[in-house]
């Protein structure tokens, strides 16, 4: 059984969100777009502008190919760091936007051990592992009460027993930065699937004097194609994720090897981005197409001095 | 933590498996009979033959290579369970599931359940099967101690964090023989191929209080890939379904949302309630399901045919 108990549970959280009046709050009007908005930002980050947020999720990455039962190839463990900033608008009310940073990594499913490489049992080739390392995963523009076409904002969740559980399915299909510029012609679109549920307590989100959403656990997973580092080519199959998580206080709290890897390897993902971060936001395609870009250009940089 | 878990054994273990926990107001993870108590309130009530509900609602999607998803239905699911209990000098705590269990197929667009459906792909207008499987039982008791006495149930698939404990993150990798194909399905393919992944939270406080039967606040979230459901009539074109779904246990039948709750009450009523503590029916699956409905409209049309002629 893995105790990272904090036995004061919920009360400790309070205080660490920098408020211990708490639970006694104006409850929020779902109804008035300013509060809804606010709700959201409580179920993503905090109304404290620039207080981290901290997340983490584990699980395991499978195979599904026709003809074969589906095969766990990964155990992950993924954390995403966050916060966020307000934003006052005359004309659209309140605003937040999230700057972040996500690290998700693929770990041996016997061992638990970070992996370094892999060999694909499908090809028998020994491939590089390439983890996840987004950094920026960066809202493009604020969220504001009112959209900028007018739209009021409206928080879709399922309000019972006490509980406010949020999510669903996302999906997407676009040019693949990894893929050639005929890809309507020949195929090779990013075709993914994400999706994620959110669980809450009412009392908690709905007080105003309660800055975020902090018991709060969450599932997450994606049907894509083959990582591209898994160098499946064109065979037939997709890869799966499940991974159940919460948010947390500190890195303290993060699985290992996660807790470790991160503060040996990804240093950068101790803390979020600054505020006005505006790079634009890395996926795991793109950091992988500099990954390979960044091999080629040594290895034509080796025999360029031949 | 930990050394409240090393203390509570030993003392479990000088204490014998007759200790009732009623004596202390905290179940004992460490005990291996006070373990099934605590494991057997996830989905189901440690007060024989009370009713556990649970229900789900969320998305089926299509998945075929070069489109984008599609978002054919939305679903909602339901299990309503119970269970008996046994005990056995040496065998411990026993516990056995009876239950059964829906998920209705609702057009995203009107939010209704839907009978009919006219399929994207071939044009064909086809009735809707929803998953109605009476039983869905345990085959037989889960004992807390093996026939040598040694405790069964741990609770290493969890993580308890601020007081919150967690599972999940694998899945029940299903592959095998398709009610539905032939004989030789190792050589022509058609197997049943599917993968169900489930998650869950609740309050560990709950799960070792003593004076709780069952554990009331708990989430879930439920997945499953697999091929094309057979009454979409997709034959061997190339695909599959995600179904993305959470959800909670709630207190009694009213809670259910109206949609579900409707549907069972006017089309399905025994699903209401769980089927008997010493039912030993077969168990159900949407295939065998689906197997019995085409054999019986196949039937019923060659009487129809007979008749006619």
């Amino acid at each position: 059984m893995k105790f990272q108990c904090r036995a004061l549970g919920a009360a400790l959280l309070v205080m660490v969100g920098g408020t211990v009046s708490a639970w006694a709050g104006e409850r929020f009007d779902l109804d008035d777009p300013n509060d809804a908005i606010k709700v959201l930002q409580k179920q993503i980050c905090s109304l404290n502008e620039g207080e981290p947020v901290l997340h983490w999720w584990q699980g395991s990455m499978m195979s599904r190919r026709e003809g074969e039962r589906d095969r766990k190839l990964f155990a992950v463990q993924g954390m995403n760091m966050r916060a966020c900033k307000n934003f006052d608008d005359p004309e659209r009310g309140h605003g937040f936007r999230s700057v972040g940073r996500e690290v998700m990594l693929y770990l041996d499913p016997e061992t638990n051990e970070v992996l370094k490489t892999w060999e694909n049992p499908w090809t028998g080739e020994v491939v590089d592992v390439i983890h996840v390392a987004n950094d920026p995963v960066n809202m493009g523009r604020p969220l504001h009460a009112i959209a900028e076409d007018g739209t009021p904002y409206s928080f879709r969740g399922t309000f019972m027993k006490g509980r406010v559980i949020s999510g669903g399915a996302t999906p997407l299909f676009y040019k693949n930065p990894l893929g050639g510029a005929y890809q309507d012609y020949i195929g090779g679109t990013y075709h993914a699937m994400e999706m994620g549920s959110t669980n809450m307590y009412e009392d908690e989100l709905m007080d105003s004097s309660i800055p975020a959403a902090y018991r709060k656990t969450i599932s997450w997973s994606r049907v894509s194609e083959w990582l591209p580092w898994m160098k499946m080519g064109d065979r037939g199959g997709v890869v799966f994720f499940a991974t159940v998580g919460k948010r947390a206080a500190e890195i303290d709290d993060l699985p290992e090897p996660l807790r470790t890897e991160i503060r040996t390897n990804y240093t950068t993902y101790l803390t979020p981005p600054p505020l006005d971060d505006d790079r634009s936001n890395m996926t795991s395609w793109v950091s992988t197409k500099q990954a390979i870009d960044a091999a080629r250009a040594a290895d034509g940089n080796e025999s360029g001095g031949e | 933590m930990k050394a409240y878990l090393r203390v509570a054994v030993f003392g479990a273990i000088a204490a014998g498996f007759t200790l009732t926990a009623a004596a202390r107001d905290t179940l004992d993870p460490g005990d291996p009979d006070e373990a099934m108590l605590i494991s057997n309130k996830l989905f189901c009530d440690n007060e024989e033959g009370k009713p556990s509900l649970y229900w789900w609602k969320g998305t089926m999607y299509s998945r075929i290579p070069g489109e984008k998803d599609r978002h054919l239905f939305d679903v909602h699911g339901m299990n309503i369970r119970a269970c008996k209990k046994f005990e056995d000098p040496v065998k411990g705590i026993g516990f056995r599931s009876v239950s059964r269990e829906a998920m209705f197929y609702i057009d995203p667009e009107t939010g209704e359940v839907i009978n009919e459906w006219e399929n994207p792909w071939t044009g064909e207008v086809v009735e809707v099967v929803h998953v109605a499987n009476d039983p869905v039982n345990a085959r037989r008791a889960n004992w807390s101690r093996d026939e040598d006495g040694n405790g069964r149930i741990n609770f290493d698939r969890y993580t308890i964090q601020d007081g919150i404990a967690m599972s999940g993150g694998g899945a029940a990798r299903l592959f095998y023989e398709n009610p539905l194909s032939g004989d030789y399905q190792d050589y022509v393919g058609h197997k049943y191929h599917a993968t169900e992944f489930l998650t869950m939270a609740f309050p560990w406080e709950d799960a070792i209080d003593a004076s709780k039967t069952a554990i009331q606040d708990a989430v879930i979230s439920w997945g499953r890939i697999s091929g094309w459901m057979p009454w979409m009539k997709m034959r061997s074109r190339e695909g599959l379904v995600v179904f993305y779904t959470h959800g909670m246990r709630l207190h009694d039948w009213s809670e259910l949302p109206d949609v579900i709750r409707n549907e069972i009450e006017t089309n399905y009523p025994v699903y209401m309630s769980p089927p008997p503590l010493d039912d030993d029916r077969p168990n159900d699956t949407s295939w065998t399901v689906f197997k019995r409905y085409v054999d019986e409209k196949r039937a019923r049309e060659a009487a129809e045919s007979e008749g006619a002629e």
